[in-house]
Order: structure tokens, then C-alpha cells, then sequence
């Protein structure tokens, strides 16, 4: 991201400044105008949904989901201890919720408890990391929400449509690393 | 239908929490205060990178790399309005909602662009911020194949987004 930033300022810019001097500075600063209203909505949508997240942890709703995807999780990640199992699966329910900023701390606890020392991934943290960036979603609530504010008169209807993409890109992911088990054999071979 | 959905589920919420003898308005206000911390920490990055893309548009450049991309996104059904949003999706989740946003500023939050635009956003994660982050308390630094993977799985979900908001 550093260098992608990096090179679209200079490069960016440095076309303006032959092409559209005046409004280069402009175009900046509605920039961070446009970041500003957009941190405003983000907030308030955060807000509704970690409140409704912690009432889910203190009714231990989350522990009772988790114990549900315990089988998902010894399928696909294989066997680990119980203090990881309950990360992954606080991760993985956050992640349904279509909370992606909520799961972060519990992804990288872990990950952290996946983690054997070596260097290279072994394929229970790749199985872990490609779940957690194809985003299986029952409800994606942050988009919704979102969208509503726009004045979106049916919000909801992408609901079918994203669990639809992200089963395929995680069935797709799922079934790749399966296959590629082999290649993961570096990191593997100190379990 | 499905705008009975989240009402249903936070009254079940409500309701589970009650009857469990949990306080859930103090819960809830325990977990909005928490958003606080989550909007300090992003909204740097909202800033950094809404200022890219808004540099990105008006030089021309998001234009020029659109031109280039549109013929092979295209075979697989994507739309060059889209074409952002799948670009800056793999490195930032904060910038995919800022692309979003303009989405719905310019065609309107109801337009099959917002719509397939939203199931992108939906559908997929930052591979590049997740494998930052989530790797930061391990040793890994070699990751094989694991993003080339995770990149193709999102290349997928968006060609099936595109396909699917023309059905639904």
C-alpha cells in the first residue's frame, strides 16, 4: 500500500501540475472532506454494531456459535488447542456478522496460536487467512448500512447476492489450498 | 423479505439477552464506546487514501489504468466503473468503502453499479492489510501461495458479484 500510495501522489500530481494546476490542491482537499463525512457514517455504523456485538458476547452467544463451528473448524484447519479454537471461532462469527474490523483482534490471536515458529506458512494458517480474506458473510452489515444512508430504497437485497459471491471465493480458496497442501510442506514439516 | 431480516435478529438479540438476565442496554452502550478506538484508528487511513483516490481520478490516471484493464475485465464481466473498486479492494478495506461511496454518489445507492459495486465490497477482505496484520504476532514471512490464492478467490467473487446483480 505504501508504494501504491506513494506513486499515485507523485505520479498524480505530477500530472496535474502540467495538465490542471489550480485544482490540485482542491482535489486534495475534497479528499479529505469526502474522508471526513465517510468517518462520520463509518462511526455511526460502528457504533450500532459493536453495541449489538458486546449484548452477543455477554449472552456468551458467541461461545455457543463457536461450539457449533467446531467440527467446521476441525475439518478445515485441523487439530489445535482449545484457546486458538476459540479465537478462530470469535474471529470466524465476526466475520459472518459482517464485523471485518471486529474480527482483527481475534484473528490475530489466532493466528498467533496457529503459529509453530518457523518462517514459512503452514497450511493451517493459510486455510486461516484465505477464510478471513474471502469474507463468508450471512449479513454484510457494514455495506448495508451504508448503502441505506445513500438513500438506497432496498438495502437488504444484497444480502442473497454477497453470500452467493463469497461462498464461491471461499469454496474456490477452500478447495485451492486443499489441493496446494503440498506447497505449504516448508512450514508444515515442523508440526 | 429480507428487510425483516436484521430488525428480526436484533429483537431476538434483545429478547435472548433478557431473558438470560443480561443488562443489554449497558452492553450495548459498553460496545459503542468501543467504536471510538476503531474510527481513531482508521481514520487516518480513510483520509490518506480517500486523498489518493480523489488524486487517482482527477489526474487522469484512474482513467488511463481503466483503458488498459477494461478489455480483460471485461471478457469476465466486470464494468470499467468497477474496475477501481476491484483494484483497491486487495489493499484496503477503508479505501474499497471510500471507492463505494463515490459509487453511490455518482449512479445512485440503487444502481446495478452500487449493487454489484456493494457485493465486491461485501464479499471479499484487504488480502494485503489481512496478511499484514494478522501475520504481526507470528514469525511468517515467506506465504507462498497463500496470496496468490486469496487473490484469485476474490478475482472470483467479484466476476460472480458482476453475473449475479444482473439476476437478483
Amino acid at each position: 500500500m505504501n508504494l501504491i500510495w506513494i506513486a499515485i501522489m507523485i505520479v498524480g500530481l505530477g500530472i496535474m501540475l502540467f495538465t490542471n494546476a489550480s485544482a490540485a490542491f482542491a482535489t486534495i482537499l475534497s479528499g479529505s472532506e469526502k474522508a471526513i463525512a465517510l468517518s462520520l457514517k463509518l462511526w455511526s455504523i460502528y457504533a450500532i454494531w459493536l453495541g449489538l456485538l458486546k449484548i452477543v458476547e455477554e449472552t456468551g452467544l458467541d461461545k455457543k456459535i463457536a461450539k457449533c463451528l467446531s467440527p467446521i473448524i476441525n475439518f478445515l484447519i485441523g487439530k489445535t488447542d482449545d484457546k486458538t479454537k476459540n479465537f478462530i471461532a470469535i474471529n470466524m462469527t465476526s466475520n459472518l456478522l459482517g464485523m471485518g474490523n471486529a474480527a482483527t483482534p481475534s484473528g490475530i490471536d489466532g493466528m498467533a496460536g496457529l503459529d509453530k515458529g518457523s518462517k514459512y506458512i503452514t497450511t493451517a494458517m493459510a486455510m486461516f487467512f484465505i477464510l478471513n480474506v474471502t469474507n463468508l458473510q450471512l449479513i454484510p452489515t457494514t455495506v448495508i448500512s451504508l448503502r441505506a444512508m445513500h438513500g438506497s430504497t432496498n438495502a437488504n437485497d444484497i444480502i442473497l447476492p454477497t453470500l452467493i459471491a463469497s461462498i464461491s471465493s471461499t469454496l474456490t480458496g477452500i478447495i485451492l489450498v486443499k489441493l496446494c497442501k503440498k506447497m505449504f510442506k516448508k512450514g508444515d514439516k515442523n508440526e | 423479505m429480507s428487510s425483516y431480516i436484521i430488525p428480526s435478529l436484533i429483537i431476538a438479540l434483545v429478547v435472548y439477552s433478557f431473558v438470560k438476565k443480561k443488562n443489554a442496554y449497558n452492553d450495548f452502550v459498553f460496545g459503542a464506546k468501543t467504536s471510538f478506538d476503531l474510527i481513531l484508528i482508521s481514520f487516518p487511513y480513510i483520509v490518506a487514501i480517500f486523498i489518493a483516490i480523489e488524486v487517482f481520478e482527477a489526474s487522469g490516471l484512474s482513467d488511463y489504468l481503466a483503458s488498459l484493464l477494461k478489455p480483460a475485465l471485461n471478457l469476465v464481466g466486470i464494468p470499467s466503473e468497477l474496475i477501481p473498486m476491484v483494484l483497491i479492494k486487495p489493499f484496503s478495506g477503508c479505501g474499497s468503502l471510500a471507492v463505494l461511496e463515490n459509487i453511490f454518489i455518482n449512479y445512485g445507492a440503487d444502481s446495478y453499479l452500487a449493487r454489484a459495486g456493494s457485493v465486491i465490497a461485501g464479499s471479499s477482505e484487504a488480502i494485503f492489510y489481512v496478511s499484514a496484520v494478522y501475520f504481526s504476532k507470528t514469525k511468517v514471512t515467506k506465504f507462498g501461495l497463500a496470496i496468490p490464492i486469496a487473490l484469485f478467490a476474490n478475482l472470483i467473487s467479484a466476476i460472480v458479484a458482476c453475473a449475479i446483480c444482473k439476476i437478483i
